[in-house]
């Protein structure tokens, strides 16, 4: 409809040539009025990202250089960068444990579920009824994580599943969830468990691109399939493996509901994360100033990690 | 700006404005009550988290009364479950849609006022609540002396046992000492050759709040300290009383009475955990568990450190207090003062015997309120003879600190705790772990 107008106003100018003046005005107007309807066409989206991004960034990064309880929006009151010295002043845990904790957990969720996912992937991709497989896998994405999270508090508690087989096995119980070293790991362990189901519908759709023809041309080389994981698959496979990589590490960075859920952050702080400090910080502690602070190093933090990781992908030669 | 703008219409600038302005302005709106119109009654909302089952039922029996015998003041209840009480006073206040009276957990009671949404209890109110509720209720109720509204539900600590476990090990009745606990709890301890807790001894549990910085706190004051100082501004947990409590659960974890990883809400109805401190409210929930082998369940007061100690417990529990936003104060007093100050009959109780409102909706729930002789007259002789410690020990319960930053200063305590339980931290880390991050962040609250 905006390039619609646009002859007509050519055709409104075309009869009056003997001055410049007026036509360049038509033009003019004609091209103000394009921008206007296409301004009225965007104004929808643009409402849209207004106030449901630009207003809640602003708002949050007002907070961030204020104190404020959650109650009365006339209590804001400015603090400039203290909040943000409070989270790294000596005797706070910000840094450590809980920056720390939350690098680990991406980390961890990021490996084992890419290791995992590769792996399954691969074998999903030469079996029958591959849609099958690819639903079963899929299964735990459309749990929700509090029922995800209780039963495999449940399995790993002493007396529980997980235990029951070290039992059978001649072995001790472990207190997985209560012991401050085997914390973390085991929740990672169930958060790459419930978003392998992603990774390997888009690993399983990434396989599915590479042409037969180089893995026909391997094997009339004479090609073993290590060789041919490596050589042909992996590094074809490598725009996927982008893809599921910066995904996990974005959603292991932020999320806390598995964490909430089986530990708490407990015990002590052996897994507490930053999301699940802000959230404390913002509900539970009405400190909202601090809350906004962490968020926003948070942000830098998944920037900077998300930077590295295009930068490490290019640099092999992957255009992302 | 005068140059941007053209003749009868808005700037850039102003719509600019405008529009966040206008979408802060119909979301910060002030409530609709009522009608408005002369003669329309005025509608008082309500916010609890008495959200489900028969704690609802038992909040709207006294309202739909009050609706039904007031024609000038009407109550609306509004419940959420408890996990998202606070949030939803936040969210709702920051858009200037609270409800005129809030029923929060005192342990909140110092963000609320510093924040401004508690309006003090008038003069006749406070003096009132002064005098027919018991000092932890009063104080629980109170911040920096001032009266902010009336205690409903009140929950003392005392000392859970299984009278089978005790006797199986040949113990006759509860531990009245600390030596006797630690001693008894050794004595019931039993575990499997792969290390899984059969019977822990004393229950110290990770569970939650209640299961640790609870009963932590209910036998520090045992001891005779105190998590906050007193003048609210840091902790007085790095003391004497604060290492022995610290001494005694870290002897018990490490020598294999008590497995925090066990969760005492399930493991003591299933005749797991021999001992436990625990809240009044858990009676009930007993019972319904339980069934017959209730009868083996008994209830002391907290162990003391010795004979020579006075006793003492905590005491946590929650008010119902007017909103500083709200616009109409004296008739949500009025309100209040009907539901917790007025006597009326009791149903089953000796001729004349009477009680206020709130009291009977309690005690229909299991629970107790400050006011003791409206406990006794509603619990009866005939009634639960393990509700009588908590009873008891309303005269002599400490309240939970409920300083600002208490919240943050309880969850401090717990991270410390857990981390003394599982073996992060020694017994000196933990009090000045606690001490240092406790102090700075309550005296930021300030």
């Amino acid at each position: 409809m905006v390039n619609a107008l646009a002859p007509q106003t050519a055709e409104r100018a075309a009869p009056s040539p003997p001055s410049a003046g007026p036509a360049v005005d038509g033009r003019r107007r004609g091209r103000r009025r394009q921008v206007v309807v296409a301004y009225l066409f965007l104004a929808p989206t643009l409402l849209f990202f207004a106030v449901f991004l630009f207003l809640p960034l602003g708002f949050a990064l007002l907070l961030s250089m204020s104190r404020w309880a959650g109650f009365h929006l006339g209590d804001i009151d400015p603090v400039g960068l203290d909040n943000f010295a409070g989270l790294f002043a000596d005797g706070s845990t910000f840094l450590t444990p809980v920056l720390t904790n939350t690098l680990l957990f991406a980390l961890g969720t990021v490996v084992l579920a890419l290791a995992g996912s590769v792996l399954v992937a691969t074998c999903v991709d030469r079996l029958r009824f591959q849609g099958l497989w690819r639903t079963l896998y899929f299964l735990p994405i459309v749990t929700t994580v509090v029922a995800v999270g209780n039963v495999w508090k449940y399995m790993y508690e002493p007396g529980g599943l997980v235990n029951g087989v070290l039992n059978a096995a001649g072995l001790g119980s472990v207190a997985f969830l209560q012991d401050p070293d085997t914390a973390l790991p085991s929740v990672v362990v169930v958060q790459a468990w419930a978003s392998v189901g992603t990774a390997i519908l888009v690993l399983t759709a990434g396989l599915k691109s590479i042409p037969e023809s180089y893995y026909e041309a391997a094997a009339l080389d004479g090609a073993g399939q290590v060789t041919v994981f490596l050589r042909i698959t992996l590094p074809l496979l490598r725009p996927s493996l982008l893809f599921v990589c910066v995904t996990q590490f974005l959603t292991g960075l932020q999320s806390f509901a598995l964490i909430i859920v089986m530990t708490k952050g407990g015990p002590g702080d052996a897994t507490a994360v930053a999301a699940l400090e802000m959230y404390r910080q913002a509900f539970s502690y009405g400190d909202w100033g601090t809350a906004s602070a962490a968020a926003f190093v948070l942000f830098l933090v998944v920037l900077v990690v998300t930077l590295a990781q295009l930068w490490f992908f290019r640099r092999k030669g992957e255009d992302a | 700006m005068t140059g941007s703008r053209r003749p009868g219409g808005l700037s850039r600038r102003h719509f600019a404005l405008a529009l966040p302005s206008a979408l802060l302005a119909s979301g910060c709106a002030a409530p609709h009550r009522g009608t408005g119109r002369p003669g329309d009654p005025i509608v008082l909302t309500l916010l609890s988290h008495y959200a489900s089952g028969a704690l609802r039922d038992a909040l709207q029996r006294p309202v739909d009364e009050w609706n039904a015998t007031h024609d000038r003041v009407k109550v609306r209840t509004e419940a959420v479950e408890f996990t998202d009480l606070l949030t939803t006073l936040m969210v709702r206040q920051a858009a200037g849609q609270g409800a005129d009276i809030i029923h929060p957990y005192c342990l909140w009671n110092g963000q609320l006022v510093r924040a401004g949404v508690l309006r003090p209890a008038p003069a006749e109110h406070a003096e009132e609540i002064r005098n027919g509720y018991g000092a932890a209720a009063v104080g629980a109720a109170s911040v920096g002396g001032r009266v902010y509204g009336y205690p409903t539900e009140v929950q003392t600590y005392a000392l859970y046992y299984n009278k089978r476990l005790l006797r199986g090990a040949g113990i006759d009745g509860p531990p009245r000492t600390w030596r006797e606990l630690e001693e008894a709890a050794h004595r019931t301890a039993r575990r499997d050759r792969y290390g899984n807790t059969l019977v822990q001894g004393f229950g110290l549990s990770t569970y939650d709040d209640s299961t640790t910085v609870g009963q932590t706190l209910a036998l520090l004051n045992a001891a005779g300290g105190r998590f906050v100082s007193a003048d609210g501004r840091g902790t007085a947990i790095d003391s004497p009383a604060g290492r022995a409590v610290f001494g005694l659960e870290h002897r018990l974890v490490a020598g294999g009475a008590s497995a925090p990883g066990v969760n005492v809400y399930q493991a003591f109805p299933s005749g797991q955990v021999a001992m436990v401190v625990s809240a009044g409210w858990w009676t009930e929930s007993l019972k319904e568990l339980m069934g017959a082998d209730y009868r083996e369940v008994g209830v002391a007061p907290v162990p003391r450190p010795g004979a020579g100690y006075a006793h003492a417990t905590l005491s946590t529990g929650f008010m119902l207090g007017v909103n500083a936003a709200g616009g109409h104060p004296r008739e949500a007093w009025e309100f209040l003062h009907w539901l917790n100050t007025e006597r009326v009959g009791v149903k089953g109780a000796r001729k004349g015997a009477a009680a206020t409102r709130m009291s009977a909706l309690q005690v229909s729930v299991g629970s107790l309120t400050g006011r003791a002789d409206d406990m006794r007259t509603l619990l009866g002789e005939g009634g639960d003879p393990n509700l009588r410690p908590f009873l008891d020990a309303l005269a002599y319960a400490v309240p939970e600190p409920n300083v600002p930053g208490a919240q943050q200063a309880k969850s401090l305590l717990r991270r410390n705790i857990e981390a003394l339980w599982t073996g992060q931290q020694s017994i000196d880390e933990a009090l000045r772990t606690t001490r240092r991050q406790v102090d700075r962040e309550v005296s930021r609250s300030w």
